[in-house]
């Protein structure tokens, strides 16, 4: 597994190299640059940015010494605001793990309950409800439901607040945003819901399925007829096999909840990482479009290549 | 599973938690840049007001600044910060005239116009207690042309302070060369409470200028070389009525009053949360659930607001200095060349129809390219000869030679892709099709997109439009219309419209300076130049009823809320 480990980071190497250079060379590729406004700078002050965020080579030159920068942990500059991206990230990251840790930990609880809920009750209410509520959570994207959420809990019943917490980093040294989260849920609940939700409904759907399967094993037949009783032959034997596949599909999820969501992040207002990306995007602004992408890509990979170790450790069966 | 492989299964997770916090806490360093909660100098308990002590908390809708240099920034959000924590020579009060601001008394002006002398008030300091000098209004307007700042807001001071497009266009050189274009820049310090500034030519509007960002001092204590890095919200001194008291990027700053404001009218607030929210649908909801006090209303929004008993109490309508037309490009080959065919373009179009079918109602139908606040003329003083008459829109395009839309050339109309947008589109699609039975093309690409290919002349016709930059009539002629115009990207040019702007430019009558300008609005909108109309932009703004001092405070350009340029008026009774 060790072995199997290294390969895989040191696979990350051309990984990287692929998405930064198709995401440089896509990014110019559109038309619009970082200093076009319907009110255009002069020549000079022109000239200038461009030479300052070196811009004034060609195309080739550019790639070279973003690549060069790039080796030596140098994510570049925001050409909007002048600052590190480096220093974006770190400022921004944080705010959308948090909120993404939420939405796991809500996608997580809510999609295992009703999928084992609704396994343990094959075609009864409980089923129906839970297929009705995973069905409801998929068709629901998160740009519709964000404000619906807000109408119904916010500006209706007034149990929740419309704009979100500033969600301050987390540290496992320096506790204080336990209670600061404790103290500020009226403005955590609707995007951690809004953002969880739809991966809640997949689990669920994942679960119940599985579990399922499961339950028809031969192994919990000799389980029941050993003589344990239902609880511990749910909880000890049919719920820890049923996890592999839920497994599967945890580390990608997690993976896209703690990236941020643009979506999420606009309807609350909430300053993460997301929101950053897209407006980097629509800024065209560069430096903080490959930043941000190289770092989506180690997580990203990062992930997965846990995914695949876990996968491991739970089936014996699978070798790396 | 076996015990021991759950066990590892949780330390991967564990492991994978500490990591993912690691990179959450890992640049500590930085927070207090990002999130500090010191006043940026001085104590908030120290300010004091003649009326009494502030009191209250107003929280409104702003937009995150991109850059919180004056001399550097042209974003209408960072306008809007700037002036509500700093103040330079001179600041417009509501009627658009330039009244001392930092500066004792106006300006002396020397015979020929070229030469301004201006005093400073004494006892001035910034908010962290330091003297406010002369040299550091020099030190302002050199960095606003210094090349390696390279401000957006460059342009303004560029042809008009001497020695200003010399040291501006030095890039390439070498630093003792800058050294010395900075130098020989016409703007100096007498003494500690004396300037001077030098002009190429006499500009009857340099004293408006004088009010502008650009023109902003420099807190040299701070900002030691003129092409230092411009400190952030928290580490700057600040001249005007707040000042930061805490940061955190992307989602508010909060601001006191400053303890060292020398303007007369002191805040009245405790203090000013600026709440940053990109999308105003989102700030509207907030709005009604009571968390902030004052917004901009979207144009989308407003039929229901209109409809509901209390929020239509709370809605102010009111025109901003931007209008919106059709530019043509007018290039020789190009289809708007023909100045025919621009105005039957534009008069087979239903202004007041658009106004209510695309916008709700919201904007102002107009001819006009300068809103009537600024020109003197009425609204709609052109519907005569530019305005919707079907009858006359065939006969102009029979003169350009397209008798009933036979013959009709390939046409493109680019356009934002916006949802407002493509009502847009559609509407003119269905207008010129209707009125002169020919078929437009409509092309919908993004911001950034749209500009470089106005800018760069690869479009036939665009929507665009003007925001001025200071309440003057040769702020929407001098560079838009003028032949070969740094901003004239429609390639436009009448040699009768450029000789009046250049009259106007260096008349130091200012009646009748304006009533050039009003002339040269005639003969560029009759001509068909440039820009044909559309519609004058209104702004729409909430403000909570216990909030005085916003509505008495607005000013036509105002970008978060009314009153954004003097929030020391602003006044809460919220408890």
């Amino acid at each position: 597994m060790v072995g199997y480990t290294i390969r895989r980071f040191l696979a990350l190497i051309p990984l990287l190299f692929a998405v930064v250079t198709i995401t440089f060379f896509l990014m110019h590729a559109v038309q619009g640059g970082p200093f076009d406004s319907d009110r255009p700078l002069t020549e000079n002050t022109r000239a200038r940015l461009e030479e300052k965020y070196n811009l004034d080579g060609s195309l080739g030159e550019q790639y070279v010494y973003y690549l060069r920068n790039l080796g030596r942990g140098d994510l570049g500059i925001s050409f909007s605001n002048d600052r590190p991206v480096r220093d974006i990230i770190a400022d921004r990251f944080p705010v959308s793990l948090h909120l993404g840790l939420y939405a796991f930990v809500f996608a997580l609880s809510m999609g295992l309950v009703l999928g084992v809920v609704a396994a343990l009750h094959q075609n009864g209410r409980w089923d129906y409800a839970t297929v009705f509520i995973s069905t409801v959570g998929a068709a629901l994207p998160p740009f519709i439901l964000a404000p619906f959420l807000v109408w119904g809990f916010a500006l209706k019943l007034d149990w929740f607040n419309v704009l979100s917490s500033d969600y301050g980093p987390i540290s496992v040294l320096d506790w204080s945003w336990v209670w600061h989260d404790l103290t500020h849920m009226r403005q955590i609940v609707l995007p951690t819901v809004a953002l969880g939700f739809l991966p809640a409904a997949f689990i669920a759907r994942v679960t119940r399925a599985s579990m399922l399967d499961v339950l028809r094993q031969d192994y919990i037949r000799t389980a029941r007829s050993k003589g344990l009783d239902h609880f511990r032959v749910v909880m000890r034997h049919a719920i820890r096999n049923a996890l592999i596949p839920v497994l599967t599909i945890a580390g990608p999820i997690f993976a896209g909840l703690i990236t941020g969501s643009f979506i999420i992040e606009r309807a609350f207002s909430i300053p993460g990482l997301g929101r950053s990306f897209i407006e980097s995007v629509v800024n065209r602004d560069y430096g903080v479009i490959m930043g941000t992408t190289v770092f989506f890509a180690v997580i990203i990979s990062v992930m997965n290549l846990v995914v695949d170790l876990a996968y491991a450790i739970v089936d014996p069966r699978i070798r790396l | 599973m076996t015990r021991s492989r759950w066990r590892m299964l949780l330390g991967i997770f564990a492991v994978l938690g500490v990591f993912s916090i690691a990179v959450a806490c890992g640049d500590d360093d930085d927070e207090g840049d990002s999130a500090a909660t010191q006043p940026a100098g001085g104590s908030p308990t120290q300010a004091t007001n003649s009326g009494g002590a502030p009191k209250g908390t107003i929280t409104i809708r702003a937009v995150q600044f991109e850059n919180w240099d004056p001399h550097f920034s042209d974003f209408a959000q960072d306008i809007s910060h700037f002036y509500m924590v700093n103040r330079g020579l001179y600041m417009l009060d509501l009627q658009n005239k330039p009244q001392p601001e930092l500066a004792d008394g106006m300006p002396k002006v020397s015979a020929d116009g070229k030469v301004y002398t201006i005093k400073l008030k004494s006892g001035l300091k910034w908010s962290d207690g330091q003297p406010i000098k002369a040299e550091q209004f020099v030190a302002g307007i050199q960095r606003t042309c210094n090349p390696d700042v390279a401000g957006h807001y460059q342009f303004i001071l560029d042809e008009s302070v001497k020695g200003c497009h010399d040291y501006s266009a030095a890039g390439k050189e070498a630093a003792d060369k800058k050294e010395q274009l900075r130098a020989a820049m016409g703007v100096k310090a007498i003494d500690d409470l004396t300037l001077e500034i030098t002009l190429n030519q006499a500009q009857p509007t340099f004293t408006t200028i004088l009010t502008m960002w650009p023109t902003f001092p420099t807190p040299t204590h701070k900002v030691a070389k003129v092409d230092d890095k411009w400190p952030g919200p928290m580490e700057s001194a600040y001249t005007g009525p707040f000042m930061p008291s805490k940061y955190t990027e992307k989602n508010s700053l909060e601001l006191v009053p400053n303890p060292n404001w020398s303007g007369a009218a002191k805040p009245k607030v405790e203090k000013i949360v600026l709440r940053y929210i990109d999308d105003p649908a989102v700030a509207t909801q907030a709005y009604r659930a009571g968390e902030i006090d004052a917004t901009v209303l979207p144009a989308a929004e407003f039929p229901a607001v209109k409809a509901d008993s209390n929020l239509s109490k709370e809605l102010n309508q009111f025109p901003a200095t931007r209008t919106f037309g059709l530019a043509f490009n007018q290039r020789a080959g190009q289809v708007g060349e023909k100045m025919d065919l621009r105005l039957a373009l534009s008069q087979a179009v239903d202004r007041d129809a658009m106004n209510q079918v695309v916008f709700k109602g919201v904007q102002t139908a107009t001819t006009n390219w300068m809103p009537p606040d600024r020109s003197g003329l009425p609204l709609n003083a052109f519907k005569d000869q530019v305005g919707f008459n079907v009858t006359k829109a065939k006969e102009s395009l029979s003169k350009a030679g397209y008798a009933d839309g036979k013959g009709f050339p390939k046409l493109t109309l680019l356009l934002t892709d916006t949802t407002e947008n493509k009502d847009l589109g559609a509407f003119l699609k269905d207008q010129w099709k209707k009125n002169l039975n020919i078929d437009v093309d409509l092309e919908f690409v993004d911001s950034k997109t749209r500009s470089t290919r106005y800018n760069t002349g690869a479009f036939q016709l665009v929507i665009a439009g003007w925001q001025e930059d200071y309440p003057d009539p040769e702020n929407w002629y001098i560079g838009l219309r003028e032949t070969g115009g740094s901003i004239n990207k429609e390639g436009c040019s009448l040699p009768a419209l450029d000789d009046l702007i250049k009259k106007a430019k260096v008349n130091t009558n200012d009646e009748e300076r304006r009533k050039q300008y009003q002339e040269a609005e005639k003969l560029a909108v009759t001509n068909a130049q440039c820009n044909l109309p559309l519609w004058h932009v209104s702004a729409l703004r909430l403000v909570k009823p216990y909030i005085t001092g916003m509505k008495e405070s607005k000013r036509a350009g105002d970008t978060f809320v009314m009153g954004d340029w003097n929030p020391e008026n602003w006044a809460t009774s919220k408890k």
